[in-house]
This record gives C-alpha cells, structure tokens and sequence, in this order.
C-alpha cells in the first residue's frame, strides 16, 4: 500500500515504523507448518458429545416431545430440555443493554424456523446421540409461516417472536425503524428531472468456515469450566455464557482466540452455553460441535436484505434527493441483525452527498434461519444496492458510470446525512487511479476533480427537515382461541414445560432480564424523538456502540 | 448401537457379510460413506472393508482395460496407458478426495455426485459383481437401473473397451465453482470416426436424470454424420430428449435443459 502523495502531499509522515510496511501475521507460522492448536486439537478423556433434535416446521407449536426410547439408547447420559435452562430466553447484545432478550437456547414449546434445536442429547459417543436424536418423536402442530419480509410487516401476517410481540424490532424505544431524515426528498424529486427506481435483493450467505461451530468444556476441580471454544469473541462470549448461565464470570475460563474460519460466523455464542451447562449438569467433559449440514443449515448466515432505492436526479447528473428503504430479514430471532440494521442505515446514502436524504432501514422477523454477522453486514448489501443503482441511474441519463460518481462524491467539508462533516473522503482520487489502471477514459473535466475542492459551502449546512416517522400498523389481536389452545399446549407429562404466559399487545412477560433490558432502553436520557431524529447510543451513557467496534470491528478473520 | 468395523481377506467374504446383515455398508473409498458417518446416518452401524489385492488391481495393457473397484481416482490419473480417462478422473473431487475416492464407490455417487461413471457409461462398461457364489456380470446402464435397490451388492470391477482412437473418447464437467464444483451436468461421448463419419457413437450424461444415462437420440442422430458443425446439428437438436434433469442448488431443470445441446456441441467440436 501506498499514498499517493502527488495528490495528498501533507497526508502521512514518512517515519512511521509499522504503518505502510508489510509485516509478518504472528500465527502464520503455526498455520503453515500444522502446529496451532484448534480448540478441537484439545484431547481429553471420557469426553460426552451433544447432539440436538431439530425442528423439521418452520413454524410449529410443539404439543408434546416424546424422549422415552431415546433415553434407552446405549450411552445416552442426559437428555437437556427447556426446563434445564437457568435462563429462558437470551440475547447476546442484551448484555450491553440493547435489546430483547428473545430467544430460548432449547425451544420453549414453539418452533420458529426449521431446525430449531429442541432438545440436546448429552450421549458417551456421537453415534449413541445420533442415535437417540433418531428415537425422539416430536408431536408438532403446524403454524403458518411467513418467508418474506414485507409479507412479514402486513398485519395479519403471523407473530414469529413472541418476545418481540411484533414481527420488526422497535429502535430507541419508540421508532419502527432506523431512520434518516436529512432534507425533504419530497422537494427534492419535485425538482428532479428523473425519478429512478430500482428494488435489490440478496440471498443469505454461510460463512462455510473449514473449521465448523463448537467447544469442549472441561468442569475443573475449584467449580470452574475451563472451554476451549473457536469463538471470534473470546469475552464476549465467555460474558455472554455467564449471563445465560447464572454464573459469575470467574467460573468461566475461555481458552481460544484461534479460528478456523469465523468470518461473523462465530460470535453467536450458540454451542458454548448447552456445552457449559450439560458439564454443569453432568459433571463430565462435553464437546458440542457442529456437523457440516448443521453448520450450513443452522448456523446464522448473513441476512437476506432487500433494499428499494429511489433516486431523484438532474438530467446533467446532480443526485437531488435518495429516498432508501432497507428491509433486514433477521430470521426468527434477533442475534445481531438489530445492530446489523442499524450499520445499514449508518452507511447510507452510501459515499455521495446527496441534498435530501431519506432512509427507513427495519429489522424484520420471519420463519428463516436467524441471520446475523458476516463481514459488514448491513454495509456490503447496501453497497450492493446502492452501486448497482448508481450504474442504473447513469445508464439511464446517458452518463459514464464513473463520472456519474466522481460527480456526486463526497468531498471533504460536505455535510452527511447523519450530521457528520466529511473528511478524508479520497473516493475521487480512487476513482481515478482505477479509471487510469483500467485504461477507462475520463473527460478533462472529471480527472481534474478533487475530493479537497468544492466541498463545504453550502454543502456543509445541514437543510431544512420536515419531521416524518414511519409508523407500521401493529399486528391486529392475537385471537383468544388461539391464546387458549396455546396455554393448552403443555401436553402430557414429558412434553417441556412451555414458556411463561405473555399478556397484553403481544409483549411477552418473558421473565425479569427482559423486563430490566426493557427498562434501561426506556431510561435512556436521549431527547424525545418527536423533537430530532434518532441517534445511536452514546457513550456517556451506554458504552453499546463502542463495544460493538471492540467486537466485531478488530477480530475478523 | 456403536459401529462396526469388519475387515475380510477375500472379496467373496466381504460379499457374503454384506449379504447377511442388513446394517452393513461397504467402505470402498470412504468419501461418501464417512461422511454419513459424520453427518449422523444411523441407518447402518457394520461397515465392511477388504484386503483382497484384486480389489484394487488393474489391468490396462490390453485392448479390454480392467480395473478392480478399489482402484483409487489418483491411480487413473498416474496411469499413462488411461490417459484418455484423466479428464474424468481429475473431475472428481480435490486432490485429497481423488487419493482416497474409489471408482467402485462412484458409480454408487448419488446426484450430483458420479461423474466417473458417465465416463464409464460412455465406454459402455460392464460391472462384476461379487457374491459367495461367484462373480457374475451386467452392463453399467443395467447396473444403474437397478442401483436404488441394490444398495447391498459388491462391486469388485469394471472392464470396458480401449478406444482404437484415445482422441474419440471427450468428457466435460461443467460447474459453476472452479475446479471442485459439482456438475451442473457432464457430458462423456465416444465417437469413433470411419472416413470421416461417425461410426458407434455413444454419448452418456450426469446430472441430466436420477442416475447417468445414455443419450440415444443423439447417438441415433450422430451416426453416419461427419464431426462437423452441421454434421451434428441434428444431435444438438434433439440434446435434451430424453432427460430428466433434477433441480437443486446449483442448477434448475429448465437452466440443465436449456444448455445441454450447447455443452454437447461445444464437447463434440472440441470447443470446451
């Protein structure tokens, strides 16, 4: 890497002793010789392996699960239902008070995306819990699912989540969506020569790291578990397990740090707490690890997104107003998908100054695998977006797709749509380096712009902005027939004990953690949103947003 | 129940095993069979496995080339004498996959797995199978037909023809991931020229139904014809018919039949 100092001269000292030079990764070594130690690499004797059942519906109210014959199998030392679990239902960011907590670790007598773990069977050897997982019979009553996101905002559609009480999560308390207003867009497509559509759509991605999903956990002699894990947050999830688990963190010791393949695969913290608690409840060695169909299946993906932008422009090529709406398929549950929105709307209206700006992003629930962290998530499916469109609307004015850019570009002194002053903004000088290595002809005009002229101004002023929330209809009233047969559904003796009685407009009673999250969400000491659009968390008085980067910003892999 | 290992000196022993217990599966290569394993089939707990040497013995010096079923993928491809058969042997899988993956257990491949035996197909080979009793014998597209159902016999080889002419002989994989995908489908085809004409011409495709298949409305339609762009026409015209292309992941039933005639036509004028 290098700068290119003809077009930033004071950008950089020259003296710096590790920035701008190459250096060699201090694991490299291990790696290519074979020696470092994956989590799996740990042997260690009378080891007992978890296997789970799993949710053939992707939306099922389970009546009864019958665990008899598996219990017989050779081997089989433990069976962990729902009734085991200290804590019923976890998020892993409500441990820095964003959030709901929203998912249970077993299910909680309904099924909400197909494969849904049901119960763990805890067995001497992998094959004697294959083999019990084949003898569980779960009597299921099917529910209508819904797949599609704005299906899955409709009123009538479905309840996925319980715990959520609605199918999108709600921001700051009060907001169906992380929302951008900057400017009226309204005004700005008045003005607009063109008005130009365009709907995106992607598929979830899976990581398909090499090394699959998993733990082994070591109960010591002083009350401690010692887990060997391949997570991608050490801390993180080693605070996360303790929260779940009703333990101190001091009883935890995570060992790890080396990832096979995490890519935002493995910071879910999904195996760790059944592995920890079946040592607890066993007192042996456990290893839970994910088959590679496991891993594909149920493992989170990067999330579907699907992005409709409209782009207000002047035939000469002047962006006027950019209108986004950024559907997140978060799947059943929230995992990260909420924070995942919220990067969505931080990177838009992408790197263009744009006068009036508009942006609703939503995080949605639907009967899909639980999508959550994959490098940039949120930001590289916008990106897909918006650079698509760009090549859309410079097609349609018979523009170069480049010059569209180098037009519309950031340049330092601009004000952003979140009320933020550019700097270093440097996206017209990338152009053209890549227009002069591609051999891309620019005119005179575009190879003479500079990121460091032009910008501030007037662009610097943050416009006038009309207030204008979003608001979706709420679901209409769960029926009482429904309500009844759901109580109902405690079944015979062996069905798992079903999750406590949520009351009133959908919001679950789902135990004290959620209730206390809900209170600290609500307590924060931001302005009435009436009166300015919202804004993330701050520091002062939630450390959230810092310990977001802390996480997933210096530990990708 | 845990599993089972039972290894056996002779192939008839291991056919008699695998006869009597229900539970068994036989471990040519491993690369599927472990993978149930790992993956959590509880439908087998005996895995049967031999040491014959004649499992793995080939002979290719002749003009009928016979290869024992245990003859690994890496094998083919150090053989000079079935250089004809590298394109195909280096199709299936990795180069950890190719050390290990018979080409006995391959013509067991489900979809989209297989492509070995298209080739084979094309050869138009003939299987043995071991019993207590005895070797008896069938031909590939006999074999398959039946495969569903007779998941429980021994393969102990393949014989097939050498092409008088290794140039006759083409086979192309095409897959969306480089160089390890899946097919989308394969093409093998044997076409033998007589002055200029086509003479026995057989063409067999993967991916394009349940199991490999030979593609006879295209062997009818290449007969007698010169290897050109119109010689074939005919062939490419009627690429498709009789196919049932599965769809999945990586293709749908419309994309395999809608590209197949292109596939074949560039394979036959060496454009692939």
């Amino acid at each position: 890497m290098r700068i290119r100092k003809e077009m930033f001269a004071d950008e950089r000292r020259d003296d710096l002793v590790l920035i701008g030079k190459p250096i060699r990764r201090q694991d490299i070594e291990g790696h290519v010789t074979g020696r470092t130690q994956f989590f799996d690499d740990h042997l260690v004797p009378g080891l007992l392996h978890i296997r789970c059942v799993r949710s053939s519906e992707h939306h099922a109210r389970i009546r009864a699960v019958d665990t008899r014959e598996a219990e017989r199998v050779a081997g089989v030392r433990r069976i962990l239902r729902y009734a085991d679990l200290p804590k019923k239902a976890h998020n892993i960011l409500t441990i820095f008070n964003f959030g709901i907590d929203d998912e249970p670790a077993l299910a909680d007598g309904k099924v909400r995306y197909r494969g849904e773990p049901i119960v763990a069977i805890v067995a001497e050897s992998l094959r004697a819990a294959d083999e019990a997982v084949a003898k569980v019979r779960v009597d299921y009553e099917p529910l209508p699912a819904v797949f599609d996101v704005e299906e899955a905002l409709k009123p009538d559609a479905p309840l996925v989540n319980e715990y959520i009480g609605r199918n999108w999560f709600r921001y700051w308390g009060d907001y169906d969506c992380q929302q951008i207003r900057f400017g009226d867009v309204e005004a700005g497509f008045r003005q607009a020569d063109l008005v130009i559509e365009g709907r995106y759509q992607m598929s979830p991605i899976e990581h398909a790291p090499l090394e699959t999903n998993g733990c082994i956990v070591v109960p010591g002699e002083d009350g401690r578990f010692t887990v060997y894990t391949c997570t991608q947050g050490l801390h993180f999830s080693l605070d996360n397990v303790a929260a779940q688990l009703k333990l101190d963190t001091n009883r935890l010791h995570f060992i790890g740090g080396t990832v096979g393949g995490g890519f935002g695969g493995k910071v879910d913290t999904v195996v760790e707490p059944l592995a920890v608690l079946a040592a607890m409840l066993t007192g042996r060695p456990v290893r839970y690890v994910f088959s590679r169909a496991e891993e594909m299946q149920v493992s989170s993906p990067r999330g579907a997104e699907r992005v409709y932008i409209t782009d207000g422009v002047t035939r000469d090529g002047r962006i006027l107003a950019r209108k986004i709406v950024h559907y997140h398929d978060a799947g059943a549950y929230s995992r990260l998908s909420t924070y995942g929105t919220i990067k969505s709307a931080a990177h838009h209206p992408g790197p263009y100054y744009i006068p009036n700006v508009w942006v609703d992003s939503f995080c949605v629930f639907t009967n899909r695998t639980p999508s959550s962290a994959m490098r940039g998530f949120g930001v590289t499916g916008g990106d897909f977006a918006l650079e698509s469109h760009m090549d859309v609307v410079a097609r349609a004015i018979g523009m170069d797709p480049l010059e569209f850019r180098i037009k519309n570009a950031y340049r330092d002194g601009d004000m952003k749509a979140h009320r933020k002053l550019t700097e270093g903004a440097a996206l017209i000088e990338c152009i053209q380096v890549a227009a002069e290595l591609a051999h891309w002809p620019l005119s005179e005009e575009a190879r003479r712009a500079s990121s460091r002229i032009g910008g501030g101004g007037e662009r610097a002023q943050i416009p006038p902005t009309p207030k204008a929330r979003t608001r979706l209809a709420e679901p209409r009233a769960r029926s009482a027939a429904l309500e009844a047969r759901r109580t109902a559904a405690a079944g015979p003796s062996r069905a798992i004990t079903p999750p406590p009685a949520w009351t009133g407009g959908g919001e679950p009673t789902a135990g004290r953690e959620r209730v206390e999250a809900e209170r600290l969400r609500t307590a924060e000491p931001s302005a009435p949103p009436e009166q300015r659009p919202p804004e993330p968390p701050r520091p002062t008085h939630s450390h959230g947003a810092l310990r977001f980067s802390s996480v997933f910003g210096s530990r990708r892999r | 129940m845990p599993l089972q290992l039972r290894t056996t000196d002779t192939l008839s022993e291991a056919a008699a095993l695998l006869a009597s217990e229900r539970a068994a599966r036989f471990l040519g290569g491993g690369t599927l069979l472990m993978r149930a394993v790992n993956e959590g089939d509880v439908s087998f707990s005996v895995i049967v496995r031999t040491r014959d040497p004649a499992f793995a013995r080939m002979r290719t010096a002749g003009t009928r080339i016979e290869l024992g079923a245990g003859v690994r993928m890496a094998q083919i491809l150090a053989s000079r004498d079935l250089a004809f058969l590298h394109p195909a042997a280096r199709a299936i899988g990795g180069p950890a996959v190719r050390s290990m993956a018979t080409i006995g257990g391959n013509l067991f491949a489900e979809h989209p797995y297989g492509d070995f035996t298209v080739a084979l197909l094309a050869l138009d080979a003939r299987v043995q199978l071991a019993s207590s009793l005895g070797v008896r014998e069938l031909a590939l597209e006999e074999f398959l037909r039946a495969r569903g159902r007779s998941e429980r016999v021994l393969v102990s080889g393949v014989s097939f023809e050498r092409p008088a002419d290794p140039s006759a002989f083409r086979f192309h994989k095409m897959t969306r991931t480089h160089p390890k995908g899946a097919a989308v489908l394969t093409i093998a085809a044997l076409v033998p020229l007589i002055g200029g004409r086509i003479v026995g011409a057989r063409v067999a495709y993967g991916a394009m139904a349940p199991t490999p298949m030979r593609a006879r409305a295209v062997e009818r339609a290449l007969e007698g014809r010169p290897l050109t762009a119109e010689g074939i026409a005919a062939a490419v015209a009627v690429a498709a018919e009789g196919t049932d292309p599965p769809t999945d992941a990586l293709a749908s039933s419309w994309y395999r039949r809608r590209v197949i005639g292109v596939m074949l036509r560039r394979l036959l004028l060496g454009e692939t």
